[in-house]
């Protein structure tokens, strides 16, 4: 226990971090250069860099092309979970010398408990001690963390050293308060009591890190800038402003246990098994059952109003070899979160070689049984809603009925749209196949295109700048092309005004619009009409037969887009048409005319 | 309780139900006891009131429950202020009249509770239209370039999956596969919207007539005359969507 935090609530906490572990383990596996600058990409934002890539300025976050343009030699790898787990278990392995109750949180951050093996080795700098020398025997590089409870732990891993990991507020990484660095500066031992003061200094944001975002957001708005400020306001404030999220925060920023409702000892009887007959030689095979398994477990827990936090997931093949592996998440597991680290287990013992060669203790034979058995179990708090809102079990079943038939009609028979911004109604709409990434993926493709040259369009009933600039606002509080969620869209100068019309049709359907003479409606260069559009007639199908006189019309919307890429460039001029009782949206180009839209 | 509920437990031969109900019961001077025996009462003769007894115990189910709540001017048209779940809708008018819209406010509602949409159709559906309407494009799906003789799979697998299916055109379905899914509709307690004439029972029919714009700083707003059809009973309005 450690007297300095509230009484009875967290226990010491050892935390080792190695730094930048994707690039360490795609070096160990030979898949990337051993020296020079290295990116890891997740989704195409970098995820880790190596130390010659963030002394070119390379940072977390960051997408591909502002790597590229920093640092033109980089060479950019694509993250792979598996492998950086399979690696990591021979760092796991090594630590278990040191205390039994290794838990892992991801590749390249685990924890356990301080006490025991502080008492054993005698003190906690000893233990950092033990843990670095464990580290380096299997040829990793790693920072210690010692303090009063787990998160104030991987602070400390972070800013032991050369403080690479994050910045307190205030920017002294390792003075104030007492903590003296020991080891040879690559741990960091926070003593009895100090933790809180430890935390102070640092800046809100790091709490991103452990899934509280949107609530980081909103603190740093408020001017609550360092853990310290939000630890000095009063609890029942924070919960009614911020609700759970928030009094998780709270809670960490005064160096508790997120979790006031944690059972140390969860029921005895949760564990689930499996048994494999025929056994499993493949990863995927087991990775399947583990899927089963992790749902059964969790529908228990769910029945009886409980969530892991830590899972201890065991495996046995048929030659009687067993590894198991605990898992610690800092939220509640999901599903999907429980079997993805089963995965990894089986990775890591399956398949491949760790960090050390010779040490043959990979399985040989096939696995037969898997058991997930819960370490530690919190109160659950309800359903959570999903990220957007949405119930995560509707969104499951859809899920799943989505990729049912994605399976029956093709990938691209399944498509949800991302609007961004764009001129016309089909510019504005990417349409992504079920399963592909929407983010990244809204607007016209390409970077924002300045304003065509020659004047603006002038059209005959003129909507007020605002119109002509933005769609609906919720249409633009999605993310447009380098924008934040939430900011309305950039300009677009020339666009169609809102409403939008219901009915797109990319290309147009073929149409007839004449002017009074009965010739087609031409428009010069400069948006102008010779004379203004008196009919229109379409045989296009469904929904678009139409041979009627215009009753109003507004326009021409012109479009001079691209114009530096002779062959991308495209010239069009857009009308809003009424005819026959029904709104058109008409585009000529090229001396032909078409029924983009329909306002149905 | 009142205390022709009353009489109806004594006639079911509870006598002392019937002095704890009376017991109970309260009249604007706050609760009142009251002793009355099996022979007190106007009309304690007779059958018992067996559909008062009956209401009585059903159990009780929140209207919430059965109904999806559409806002703004389309749902106060329609039957009980939304759309009933497990049943077919279907939409119906001429081109360009404005039926897409209707049924895009429509799925903005289920939308809005979080539930999920598919659009079996073509690539013609309006994204931006319908983001303006207030469906969340998270929650939208479009399922496209379904074989014909796939089509009956695609929608009864739908229906299993979203809270709403909006299929068109209507005209490809044979009746027998519209009867089928009415049954998985009711089961799942989804909602399909036919865009186009049915060809089985459906419990609303919404038929939209014509539209006008006021064009008011542009096109401007735009007033559907729309007939909601309940069972026999069309009520015509004109509808401002989004309103």
């Amino acid at each position: 226990m450690d007297p300095g935090s509230p009484a009875g609530t967290t226990a010491r906490t050892v935390c080792l971090w190695c730094p930048d572990w994707p690039v360490v383990a795609l070096r160990r596996a030979g898949r990337a250069p051993a020296s020079g600058p290295v990116v890891v990409l997740d989704r195409g934002r970098v995820r880790a860099a190596s130390d010659e890539a963030r002394a070119a300025g390379v940072r977390r976050g960051l997408r591909r092309r502002e790597v590229e343009a920093r640092c033109p030699a980089v060479v950019l790898l694509d993250a792979d979970e598996a492998l950086e787990a399979r690696v990591f278990e021979a760092v796991a392995r090594a630590l278990e010398g040191v205390t039994p109750r290794v838990g892992v949180e991801r590749p390249g951050l685990l924890s356990f408990p301080a006490r025991g093996p502080s008492r054993y080795f005698g003190g906690d700098g000893a233990v950092a001690g033990k843990v670095l020398e464990a580290v380096a025997g299997v040829g990793g590089d790693g920072r210690v963390g010692v303090a009063g409870s787990g998160f104030a732990a991987s602070l400390a891993a972070r800013a032991a050293g050369d403080g690479r990991g994050a910045e307190p507020a205030g920017g002294d990484a390792g003075g104030g308060g007492g903590d003296r660095a020991t080891g040879d500066g690559r741990s960091l031992v926070v003593p009895d009591g100090d933790t809180v003061s430890f935390l102070a200094r640092w800046p809100v944001r790091v709490l991103a890190e452990r899934g509280l975002g949107e609530v980081t957001e909103l603190l740093a708005r408020l001017g609550v800038r360092s853990l310290g400020d939000l630890a000095a306001l009063p609890e029942p404030a924070v919960a009614a402003r911020f609700g759970g999220d928030g009094v998780v925060a709270h809670r960490l920023a005064r160096g508790l246990d997120p979790h006031p409702s944690r059972l140390a000892e969860p029921p005895p009887d949760l564990d689930e098994v499996v048994e494999l007959d025929p056994p499993a030689q493949r990863i995927d095979t087991a990775a399947f059952a583990a899927k089963a398994l992790a749902d059964r477990l969790l529908a228990r827990l769910e029945g009886r109003g409980l969530a892991c936090t830590r899972v201890l997931v065991a495996a046995e093949t048929e030659h009687g070899e067993r590894l198991a592996r605990l898992w610690s998440h800092e939220g509640a597991l999901t599903a999907g979160a429980l079997a993805q680290r089963v995965r990894w287990q089986l990775e890591a013992w399956l398949s491949g070689r760790g960090l050390v060669e010779g040490r043959d203790e990979e399985a040989t034979g096939g696995l037969v049984l898997l058991r997930v058995t819960p370490d530690e179990v919190v109160a659950a708090g309800g359903r959570q809603l999903g990220f957007w809102g949405a119930d995560p079990r509707a969104a499951e079943r859809a899920g799943r009925v989505f990729a049912r038939l994605q399976g029956m009609l093709g990938h691209e028979a399944v498509v949800t749209p991302v609007v961004g911004g764009g001129r016309t109604p089909t510019d504005r709409v990417t349409w992504v196949p079920w399963g592909d990434a929407r983010s990244g993926a809204g607007g016209v493709p390409g970077p924002v295109p300045p304003s065509a040259p020659g004047p603006a369009a002038a059209p005959a009933t003129t909507p007020g700048p605002a119109a002509a600039a933005s769609g609906a606002p919720r249409a633009g509080a999605h993310r447009g092309r380098g924008g934040r969620s939430g900011e309305r869209p950039a300009p677009w100068p020339g666009a169609v005004p809102s409403p939008a019309p219901a009915r797109v049709h990319e290309p147009p359907l073929p149409a007839d619009l004449l002017d009074g003479a009965g010739t087609p409606v031409q428009v010069s260069g400069r948006g102008e009409l010779a004379r203004p559009p008196a009919r229109l007639r379409c045989a296009g199908g469904v929904g678009v037969t139409v041979d009627a006189p215009v009753e109003a019309w507004a326009g021409p919307w012109v479009h001079d887009v691209r114009w530096w890429d002779p062959g991308e460039r495209r010239r069009r001029a857009l009308f809003q048409v009424v005819a026959g009782g029904v709104v058109f949206l008409v585009s000529i180009e090229g001396g032909c005319a078409g029924v983009a839209a329909v306002y149905d | 309780m009142d205390a022709e509920g009353a009489t109806a437990a004594v006639d079911a031969g509870h006598a002392a139900d019937a002095a704890v109900l009376e017991a109970v019961s309260r009249n604007s001077s706050g609760i009142r006891l009251q002793e009355r025996g099996p022979d007190d009462g106007p009309s304690s003769r007779g059958a018992p009131d067996l559909t008062a007894l009956a209401g009585r115990v059903r159990p009780l189910v929140p209207a919430s429950d059965l109904v999806l709540p559409v806002p703004g001017d389309l749902g106060r048209l329609l039957p009980g202020g939304g759309l009933r779940w497990g049943t077919a809708v279907s939409v119906v008018g001429a081109p360009g009249a404005g039926r897409t819209s209707v049924a895009l406010s429509l799925a903005a509602a289920v939308t809005g509770v979080g539930e999920w949409v598919a659009w079996v159709g073509d690539d013609s559906l309006g994204a931006v239209a319908a983001a303006e309407a207030g469906v969340v494009p998270e929650r939208l799906s479009v399922v496209r370039d379904v074989p014909r003789d796939r089509w009956d799979a695609v929608v009864a697998a739908l229906v299993d999956g979203v809270a709403m299916v909006v299929v068109e055109p209507a005209s490809r379905v044979r009746p027998a596969t519209a009867r089928r899914l009415a049954a998985r509709l009711r089961q799942r307690q989804a909602v399909l919207v036919a865009l186009g004439e049915w060809p089985d029972r459906v419990s609303l029919e919404l038929s939209v007539e014509r539209s006008s714009w006021d064009f008011a700083d542009g096109l401007g707003e735009r007033r559907l005359d729309v007939t909601a059809d309940h069972r026999g009973r069309p009520v015509r309005q004109p509808v401002v969507l989004g309103a």
